[in-house]
């Protein structure tokens, strides 16, 4: 919103610096955004000097141009080429001496002395286009003769100067939007902060408006008063429609406002001036001399201003005559009812209607207005009348004409302003310290609030119905403390805080922790957005297209589901940066996945079908360790990975031999295994197959872990860790190498193991695999190491070979082995 | 004597020993019990008594340089005594990678900073109905105030979305009846508009909120004062400016004083010296209230900042989008402690 000091002033005569200004509404909530200076002639006519022709010849070489002797009372006569054909001896003409900047739109130029066809030129004579006075190129300007010559233009063509102030009007505040609001509450701030001075708003005088005569009725009718509260309106004829005065032009333009003719103008002028939207219809196009604001049948089409045909909604509040709709109310005029050039009489509109029914439109039709701006933000019941008023007498002023009705006023409700009750230590609760109720009220009257009574310890307040926003004690306490200045409340030395008992493992501080372990292991976090493509789930079975939430308004295509995994977005990682060089990648992602599940569509608590839940996944590729003189290059394996993934559970406490280990092969990995805790997953990790790689144009294999965390969090055990005594006898170890079918896996010899010795065996370990030449094919050879203790006392050759003896037989009857 | 004594003075300082044999030439020649120093004290006898003194002092002052020459040039030496190996130790050891993301390291940072004053860690759902976004948080059906967020819509009737800020943890919270309340809530957040170097589809916010007896504004600036200065350092300052969020009254921006220039004016702060961080306020009495909450009785501060925000301001980042595009370029300048 676009506020010009110089029309702000109007309503408070200040002397204040825009700067300082700026800051004082900054600081009570109009956010000044920008401060941009504004002139209503570019260049403001800087270097233009009025002179008389005294000399006028054809140039000697050019059949268009002429040779002329200016006299600009310099005392010395000034020679100047000039084309333009209506040039000639004896007028008083406005010329652009050496060294001014002329501006043509965005572009500008200097004038120079120069030569032009052999002949000296030293200034020129303009035209009113070049000069920003005007549209015109037909030829110079001639002045009246009685102008003296050796003046500054800006003499007989005043130029307005200001200042314009970008305001960021937040949703609540439709009552500062307008010069006089942001005059109110500049004078309740100056008020406050400068004690000295005494800050009052001059609000225009309407009390000459007379109704001249009653020649022109027209009967207002609201069919739907809770969309429309109030309608005002009256009529003017004879008024003759033209071109607005340059006070009103430059009021206008400074803001960004096109004028249009004298009678739209002051519509818009009186807008920003008090906020309240008029609108004038031609009072010829008021068919049967009634107005009716009513909604209509749904699919009316309906051609507004724009000469765009629109259809209607039931809820789009229209303005119609006798016969059918001219406007639709409070938002945009139609085409045909609107003040034209031919207009002659006019009906003038000043209404209150309801918020919600104009943004609906507003937003329906997609039309922003200044109108529809003002109205869907709450607008002031009781201001119809007064702008009415002010706006027939500005009209009469630019455009002649006599007020030919009494005003039609239709306020079926009055609304009534809000009585707030409020306490003075409420506002030094909520404030924090004390403000007195004295500095407090005084704010409160800047503002425009009436104190209908007060005592020290409360006021009964009467809030006018322009502050659609403030009706309950704690919004006075803002408009108080805004005034105050949120910068004069203290900050208090000790801290207010209640106390707050952490129950249970903190789930956060978890996720750092195992966060930290895998970095301190070398693998970087990346992050990945939650939106992805849908058809990655299309190329890939393992997350079914039905699962994906959708959105109903993507971005774009690529952009238009939740994801299901963070598998793909890791994936988009790993060869974004193979695309740029580094193909050794060791990855971790904490984030969250989206399933749909129709199936739960049905119950009553609509969210239930949306499931997030949070994973944490790994991705390892390329070599285990950056090249290195000391290291041969390897690269990641399968038990790289299994390293990472075992160890996130061992530092959570998570039993191994508790979960079932199923190895598993389908469309996303090749080789895999599943951890799971009863009937729940808590991680599978593997090699991932070509299928779901090739897709990224990844080179090199990829292992992929996706641990369910909240799974894993569930399945934390209970109990704190509690301190064993350490035995005070040593272990022992006795290795054995095993010949085994290659089917045999390394934990089904673990199993039968602790089996079989389940008091004495702390540890089994394998160190050394062999396949080939000196084993018998289909056979391989394990060697495997045992750790035995005894709490209670030394271990016995006798009793570790007895032990040992035990578990080989039980090797040999079991699986088959044969010792190596 | 006199002669002997310079001579051998000047030989002494300019030796550089090559080995350690060579070193122990040195102590043979000059400082051993037949070596030429020792033979010069024995010549010493035979001197002149008027110039003993004099002589004595060269004397003393020459076998002093000679043995510290010899120590000086022994340490040199001393640690290729001790080792048993030959070997280049200037060879590189493997590097270790590995780092956490920007937001991540904030996000804590975050967290400790209002975990130290007594804030505890709440988190809620992202795909959110429209109750817990928008109507509980005091956004009226039709109301303007919708407008200032973009939303992704994942449902109509009844409206489910992707929540468009962390506030409705502050709904999610307050529904569950125990107060006091003292929380902060770090999550993820969504918002509908095209990606740019300025904006993004999503982003991370934190939000605060405290809800208990005498509750007050300065309460809130005090804690946001604590956390600006705990942040981006001991000398930043603040303002705060009136603004509207329906779900506070008295509402409030705060800009923190420009860490880049220090308040001085650079393009970061746009030449005013101040950078708008947050959004704040007391927790309107319509918010409370929808959530079960009596507002005669509790008053409360809600607060809520963008994440990537001040990770930029703190890193200097300049484009919204290196956050999600892994890039290990950009992630490894993370990688250390501090």
């Amino acid at each position: 919103m676009k506020i010009s000091y110089n029309w702000l002033k109007q309503y408070l005569p200040v002397d204040l610096s825009p700067e300082y200004v700026s800051q004082a509404l900054t600081s009570a909530g109009l956010e000044v955004e920008d401060i941009i200076p504004f002139e209503s002639v570019k260049g403001s006519l800087e270097g233009i000097i009025t002179g008389k022709v005294v000399h006028c010849e054809r140039h000697p070489n050019a059949d268009k141009l002429s040779l002329t002797k200016v006299d600009i009372g310099s005392g010395e006569l000034l020679s100047i080429v000039c084309g333009a054909p209506n040039v000639s001896e004896g007028q008083k003409v406005l010329v652009a001496t050496v060294g001014t900047t002329l501006y043509s739109g965005e572009d500008s130029f200097q004038i120079k002395k120069s030569k032009i066809r052999g002949e000296a030129s030293e200034g020129m004579i303009c035209a009113e286009d070049e000069l920003g006075l005007g549209t015109s190129h037909d030829g110079i300007m001639v002045l009246p003769e009685e102008v003296e010559i050796g003046k500054a233009a800006t003499d007989y063509f005043p130029v307005e100067k200001d200042v314009i102030f970008e305001i960021g009007l937040t949703p609540n505040r439709s009552d500062a939007a307008s010069h006089i609001g942001v005059a109110r509450d500049l004078a309740a701030i100056l008020n406050f902060r400068e004690s000295k001075k005494s800050y009052q708003l001059i609000i225009p005088a309407v009390d000459d408006f007379k109704v001249e005569n009653t020649n022109l009725n027209i009967e207002v009718e609201i069919a739907d008063p809770e969309a429309c509260p109030r309608y005002s309106g009256i009529t003017i004829t004879n008024l003759k429609i033209g071109p607005s005065p340059e006070w009103l032009k430059n009021r206008l333009k400074a803001i960004g406002v096109r004028p249009i003719n004298n009678v739209v103008d002051v519509t818009n002028f009186v807008l920003f001036e008090t906020g309240q939207p008029l609108h004038a219809f031609d009072a010829s196009a008021v068919k049967g001399n009634k107005v009716v604001v009513q909604k209509l049948v749904e699919g009316t089409t309906f051609v507004t201003l724009d000469e765009v045909e629109r259809k209607l909604s039931a809820n789009d509040l229209i303005i119609c005559n006798a016969e059918e709709g001219m406007c639709i109310g409070g938002v945009f005029g139609g085409l045909h009812s609107g003040v034209s050039e031919n207009t002659t009489a006019i009906f003038l509109e000043s209404a209150c209607f309801d918020a919600k029914t104009i943004r609906k439109t507003a937003r329906l039709h997609g039309l922003q207005t200044d109108a529809s701006f003002r109205f869907e933000r709450g607008s002031d019941p009781e201001i119809t009348i007064y702008a009415l008023k002010r706006a027939a007498q500005l009209i009469k002023e630019v455009a002649g004409g006599v007020i030919s009705s009494e005003i039609k006023d239709v306020y079926p409700k009055t609304i009534e302003p809000a009585k707030v009750h409020f306490r003075f230590d409420y506002l030094d609760k909520i404030a924090g310290q004390h403000i007195p109720s004295q500095q407090a009220l005084s704010i409160l009257q800047d503002l425009g609030i009436e104190v209908v009574k007060s005592n020290e310890n409360e006021a009964e307040l009467l809030v006018p119905t322009f502050k659609v926003d403030v009706y309950r004690p704690a919004d006075i306490v803002e408009e108080v403390l805004r005034v105050y200045g949120y910068d004069n409340i203290g900050i208090p030395a000790k801290l207010n805080a209640s106390i707050n008992i952490s129950e249970g493992i903190d789930p956060d501080k978890l996720q750092h922790a195992v966060s930290d372990m895998l970095v301190a292991n070398g693998l970087q976090e990346i992050m990945n957005n939650s939106l992805t493509r849908s058809d990655y789930s299309e190329k890939n079975p393992a997350f079914a297209i039905e699962n994906n939430v959708q959105m109903l308004n993507p971005l774009s295509k690529d952009l238009d589901v939740l994801r299901q995994t963070l598998l793909f977005g890791g994936l988009e990682s790993i060869a974004y940066n193979q695309n740029r060089k580094t193909s050794d990648l060791k990855l971790f992602e904490f984030g969250k996945t989206y399933q749909f599940d129709s199936e739960k569509t049905k119950n009553k608590e609509a969210l239930d079908a949306y499931n997030e839940s949070l994973q944490l996944d790994l991705f390892l590729t390329g070599d285990k360790q950056s090249e290195n003189w000391n290291t041969t290059a390897a690269p990641v394996d399968f038990y790289d990975m299994k390293f990472y993934v075992e160890a996130i559970l061992r530092k959570l406490r998570i039993v191994r031999n508790a979960l079932t280990v199923t190895e598993l092969s389908d469309e996303l990995f090749d080789v895999a295994l599943v951890y799971t805790l009863g009937k729940t997953e808590l991680l599978r990790f593997g090699k991932l197959s070509q299928a779901t790689t090739k897709v990224f144009d990844i080179r090199k294999a990829v292992f992929y872990a996706n641990i369910h965390w909240e799974n894993l969090l569930k399945a934390l055990p209970v109990n704190r860790v509690k301190y064993e005594a350490v035995s005070r006898f040593p272990a022992v170890r006795r290795d054995l190498a095993l010949v085994i079918d290659k089917a045999i896996r390394f934990e089904d010899i673990k199993t039968i193991a602790h089996k079989t010795e389940p008091v004495l065996l702390q540890e089994v370990n394998i160190f050394d695999v062999y396949e080939g030449e000196k084993i018998a094919e289909g056979k391989k050879s394990y060697a495997i190491s045992f750790n035995l203790v005894d709490k209670e006392k030394t271990l016995t050759d006798k009793l570790i070979d007895k032990c040992m003896q035990k578990l080989q037989s039980a090797f040999e009857q079991h699986l088959g082995a044969v010792l190596r | 004597m006199r002669e002997k004594i310079a001579d051998l003075l000047e030989q002494i300082q300019s030796f550089e020993a090559e080995s350690r044999e060579h070193l122990e030439t040195f102590r043979i020649q000059y400082l051993s019990k037949k070596g030429l120093i020792p033979a010069l004290f024995n010549d010493f006898k035979q001197v002149a008594a008027e110039e003993r003194k004099e002589m004595g002092m060269l004397l003393n002052n020459l076998k002093q340089k000679a043995q510290e020459i010899l120590d000086l040039q022994q340490e040199r030496f001393a640690a290729v005594k001790e080792n048993k190996i030959q070997m280049d130790t200037s060879l590189p050891a493997p590097a270790i990678g590995g780092g956490r993301h920007p937001i991540s390291i904030v996000r804590r940072d975050l967290n400790s900073i209002f975990e130290r004053i007594g804030f505890k860690i709440a988190e809620g759902p992202e795909i959110e109905d429209d109750f817990h976004n928008f109507t509980a948080l005091n956004f009226p059906e039709e109301h303007p105030a919708r407008d200032m967020q973009d939303t992704f819509f994942i449902r109509k009737s009844p409206d489910i979305a992707l929540r468009t800020h962390t506030s409705s943890v502050q709904v999610r919270v307050m529904e569950q009846g125990k107060l006091p309340i003292r929380i902060i809530a770090p999550g993820r957040v969504f918002r509908n508009e095209a990606i740019s170097a300025r904006a993004h589809c999503i982003f991370h916010q934190i939000e605060g909120l405290y809800i208990d007896k005498d509750v007050s504004f300065a309460d809130l600036k005090q804690t946001l004062f604590y956390f600006a200065q705990e942040f981006f350092g001991p000398e930043t300052k603040i303002r705060f400016r009136p603004s509207y969020f329906p779900f506070t009254e008295t509402s409030a921006e705060m800009d923190v004083s420009c860490n880049i220039c220090g308040g001085k004016g650079c393009n970061i702060c746009k030449y005013s010296g101040w950078v708008e961080i947050l959004g704040c306020g007391m927790v309107d009495p319509n918010v409370l209230e929808a959530c079960g909450i009596d507002s005669n009785v509790y008053s409360g501060y809600a607060f809520g900042m963008g994440i990537e925000r001040i990770t930029m301001m703190k890193y200097q980042i300049n484009d919204l989008r290196l956050f999600f595009e892994n890039d290990m370029r950009f992630l490894k300048q993370f990688e250390t402690l501090v």
